[in-house]
């Protein structure tokens, strides 16, 4: 089976994506079993990766600057070197092995989409602030940061053809399918639910399953009794020199998607490379 | 393996835990068909000898424990419908309870809690050391349920109400009434870490905690009784026909009150003195 991870950084000003990455191709390489371990990155700048003291944990390093952010991560399935891919955010770690996901989605699926997230105490969320454009206009409820495709198959070419595309030429796609409720900013949650829509497939790559179990914490996602601005001033991040995560008083066992970038710094990326050297 | 029902009751200036602990046994004892087994001090023995209720006692609980009566200055706001007074709350010892049941399997309930049904019968004999009850339903609707009555605080863990335990006495269950213990030691140290109001000791908060704990800081489907029918303080029992039971119920918590009525069902019925009101209805269904 030729399957691995594909994460798609590019510079920006006020975020270190490439730490982001780095961080999170620790959590997997810490994580997950051989085979299911491999990542791949997409980075605008090779250079700066030669930097880090452990660039091992890239297994490819694809230079690539036609795009950035979500204009570049429409193109997952063009990037992607391997047979099998999950596409991911880059703001996420692992916390345990999800190699049987894998395995279940390699035997089942061509795409698949996650459509579900989790509170950090494992509840489903179920605030749809964020979700407006998607309910007003019925999209099916699809979050990119995770994302498997099969590289060849027909259905892969399709959704991510009309998926760039839509990215492409937003206010047009907005005006005729999105009138509703028009999206800020077309991001691939949005052009792939549209995609899905437009095709007619969304119950072919998001049907409903109890994995992945993504932990998304914007703050509003957290089912709490308060909005809350940033879910920091609320819950303590802990990540034990064991590389086991809590987020207040919960253990973290699904992936988090920790959505503040600041969460990823030098002593967390140490922790997480004591762990990757002593394996 | 011998099974019973432990009830806890010691007696404060404002409320017959003793007798509405007699009420709750003889209904447990009769609905269930297990005895049923009194912790208490000496101080309430001796007001159950002075108010009578010390012989129906006698033939209502197998055995009458009688330990040191606990030091604490827990006080509570308790409800009657409509008025409402803050009084003494003696609830400390609850952990005590896996060295003073004198069965191998327990039923552990709260006094206020009137079982009129066999349901619980059927957690006797399930694979599970400990079990706990999962949530309150509120009589009412769950519109009146709060999040803290669904969370220990803002952020904190599950709630859990520890008004029905039943556990098996192995070391497991001790590990955890242990770590009740341990909680409840500790309790300023764990509302600051659990985020929860530290002024009133609460078992159903330190039982929850040391289930999260000992359940590997997750939620777990696990080691759950079945949610508790609940009429809360501000409700008010108003008869007791038979089996009837007749609340007027606050319904929207703004003291306008509508009736409804329940029937072999078990509940717990927060507002303590409209229990002791329709005391004489009560024995006579034991």
């Amino acid at each position: 089976m030729n399957f691995g991870y594909l994460l798609i950084v590019s510079h920006s000003d006020t975020v270190d994506y490439l730490q982001l990455a780095y961080g999170l191709a620790l959590s997997i390489k810490n994580t997950q079993k051989p085979g299911y371990d491999k990542v791949a990155l997409v980075i605008d700048d090779k250079e700066k990766v030669e930097q880090l003291k452990s660039p091992w944990v890239f297994d490819h390093i694809i230079s690539w600057d036609e795009q950035t952010f979500w204009n570049g991560r429409s193109w997952m399935d063009q990037l992607s070197p391997f047979e099998h891919t999950v596409c991911l955010d880059v703001d996420m770690l692992f916390t345990r092995d999800y190699s049987h996901w894998i395995d279940y989605f390699v035997e089942n699926c061509d795409l698949y989409v996650a459509n579900k997230v989790y509170t950090y105490r494992g509840d489903v969320a179920t605030n749809r602030n964020y979700r407006k454009t998607f309910d007003a206009n019925q999209l099916p409820d699809l979050y990119s940061m995770w994302t498997f495709f099969r590289k060849d198959a027909t259905i892969t070419k399709d959704f991510f053809d009309l998926g760039r595309y839509i990215i492409q030429y937003p206010v047009e796609f907005t005006n005729i399918f999105l009138t509703a409720y028009k999206p800020k900013i077309m991001g691939t949650d949005e052009a792939f639910a549209l995609a899905a829509q437009i095709l007619d497939i969304a119950d072919d790559i998001a049907y409903p399953l109890e994995f992945p179990r993504v932990v998304h914490m914007k703050p509003l996602l957290q089912n709490w009794p308060w909005p809350a601005d940033t879910w920091s001033d609320h819950v303590g991040f802990y990540l034990n020199k064991h590389g086991r995560l809590k987020i207040g008083n919960y253990q973290q066992n699904d992936i988090v998607h920790y959505v503040e970038k600041n969460k990823i710094d030098r002593e967390l990326i140490h922790i997480l490379e004591e762990i990757a050297w002593k394996r | 393996m011998t099974h019973g029902i432990l009830i806890y009751a010691h007696n404060t200036r404002a409320v017959d835990y003793a007798l509405m602990a007699v009420i709750s046994a003889g209904l447990a004892k009769k609905h269930l068909s297990m005895p049923v087994s009194l912790v208490t001090d000496d101080s309430t023995i001796s007001w159950m000898k002075q108010s009578q209720t010390f012989d129906i006692a006698n033939t209502v609980f197998e055995n009458i424990i009688t330990v040191d009566r606990p030091v604490t200055d827990n006080q509570r706001r308790l409800n009657d419908g409509e008025t409402s007074s803050t009084v003494p709350f003696i609830n400390v010892n609850r952990d005590s309870a896996w060295s003073l049941t004198p069965y191998d399997r327990t039923l552990l309930i709260d006094s206020d809690f009137l079982i009129f049904s066999d349901v619980l019968n059927k957690y006797w004999h399930t694979d599970c050391d400990l079990l706990i009850g999962e949530s309150i339903n509120d009589i009412n609707s769950q519109d009146r349920m709060k999040y803290l009555d669904r969370h220990i605080s803002d952020t904190g863990v599950k709630l859990y109400w520890a008004t029905t335990i039943m556990f098996t006495k192995n070391q497991n269950t001790r590990l955890f009434f242990d770590t009740v213990n341990h909680v409840k030691e500790n309790y300023r140290h764990y509302a600051d870490v659990f985020r929860f109001d530290h002024r009133q000791f609460r078992n159903d908060i330190a039982f929850s905690v040391s289930k999260h704990i000992l359940d590997g800081y997750v939620e777990s489907n696990l080691g759950t009784l079945p949610p508790i029918l609940s009429a809360l303080d501000r409700d008010i029992l108003y008869s007791v026909d038979n089996r009837r039971l007749t609340f007027l119920i606050d319904h929207k918590l703004d003291n306008n009150y509508c009736a409804a009525s329940i029937s072999g069902v078990d509940i717990h019925i927060m507002n303590k003195q409209s229990i002791i009101r329709n005391q004489q209805q009560l024995l006579e269904l034991i």
